[in-house]
């Protein structure tokens, strides 16, 4: 290092020496140590298992834990609303020879509109008044996939 | 845990590490002789990180409320003081964050040299006003290293297990430090 960047080092110190020298003099410390301490007495300390509660680490498995509970009773919840519409259908089964044009109708009502809609197999213009038993026996089983 | 510190001389005033032991176990007298022993170079640290005069006060008693709290968490690596700096650069952090207003320092009067020609005295005012200026825009680990080596005259081993990087690393960021300084105050 050269005269002049060891100069040059030295006045830089010097100036960082000097930073902030007149507000440490104007500190009161008296007043500021007394006020620290009516501090730490009045504002109560955090308690150790409050500290471990906030630690990021217990807050990311909470969180998870939290996050899987949440998805469980979402879920649990989806199939539970969509099991009386299985329900409806599963009577029907092999057994449609058997129904006559009446009870077919009858079981496609009974049939939740959405999933009517969703599969987009009944015409809702045309109703099922219409359609003959085998007709309504190939809807049937359509619907039930 | 605090390493073991060899006892105070008869007549000479506690170490740091008795007056820890002692806060410990209650004694807010002890606490205070901690505040009165490092409140000045905290302040000049703060004031030098940017911290404006006004909140130098209030951010030199926060700084020690949370040194207090956490005084569980001191292992002694390195003294009371760089410690409680490192501290202090945390607050100041925060306090930043929530103002938006801390780097944007005036040029104070307490940069500038009391004694000599005026005219010297403005000179040495404006340049340590840019100095300051200039830690302002570097990077936190730079402005903190340089702050703890150039004003609080700190050895790299302690700055180093102060905040948590290597010797090496610390000499390598004061480097860095020097060097966009010196530029910045070509």
């Amino acid at each position: 290092m050269n005269d002049d960047a060891m100069l040059h080092d030295a006045r830089l110190r010097e100036l960082a020496q000097r930073l902030g020298a007149r507000a440490a003099d104007r500190l009161d410390v008296d007043r500021t140590a007394q006020a620290v301490v009516t501090r730490l007495r009045e504002q109560p300390r955090v308690t150790a298992p409050a500290i471990v509660w906030m630690r990021p680490a217990w807050l990311k498995l909470a969180a998870a834990v939290v996050l899987l509970l949440g998805t469980g009773l979402v879920t649990r919840g989806v199939v539970r609303d969509r099991r009386p519409a299985a329900t409806s259908v599963v009577p029907v089964g092999e057994d449609l020879s058997d129904l006559t044009a009446d009870q077919l109708r009858e079981a496609i009502g009974s049939l939740d509109q959405p999933m009517t809609d969703e599969s987009g197999a009944v015409d809702s213009g045309g109703g099922i008044e219409s359609l003959s038993a085998d007709e309504l026996r190939a809807l049937l089983r359509a619907l039930e996939g | 845990m605090i390493p073991a510190e060899p006892l105070a001389a008869p007549g000479a005033p506690p170490t740091d590490a008795a007056l820890i032991a002692a806060w410990q176990g209650g004694d807010e007298q002890a606490a205070a002789e901690l505040v009165r022993r490092h409140a000045r170079a905290l302040a000049r640290f703060l004031a030098g990180g940017g911290a404006l005069e006004v909140d130098v006060d209030d951010l030199v008693q926060e700084t020690f409320i949370r040194a207090f709290r956490g005084v569980g968490r001191f292992r002694g690596l390195c003294q009371f003081r760089t410690w409680l700096l490192t501290i202090g650069g945390n607050v100041l952090r925060d306090a930043a964050r929530r103002a938006k207003r801390a780097t944007l320092v005036p040029l104070g009067e307490d940069v500038r040299a009391t004694g000599g020609d005026p005219h010297e005295r403005a000179v040495a005012g404006e340049v340590a006003g840019r100095l300051l200026e200039g830690l302002g825009r570097l990077p936190r680990m730079q402005r903190e290293v340089f702050l703890l080596r150039a004003q609080q005259a700190l050895g790299y081993d302690e700055i180093a297990a102060a905040l948590g990087t290597t010797p090496g690393a610390a000499r390598v960021h004061y480097h860095h430090a020097v060097k966009r300084l010196k530029e910045y105050l070509k």
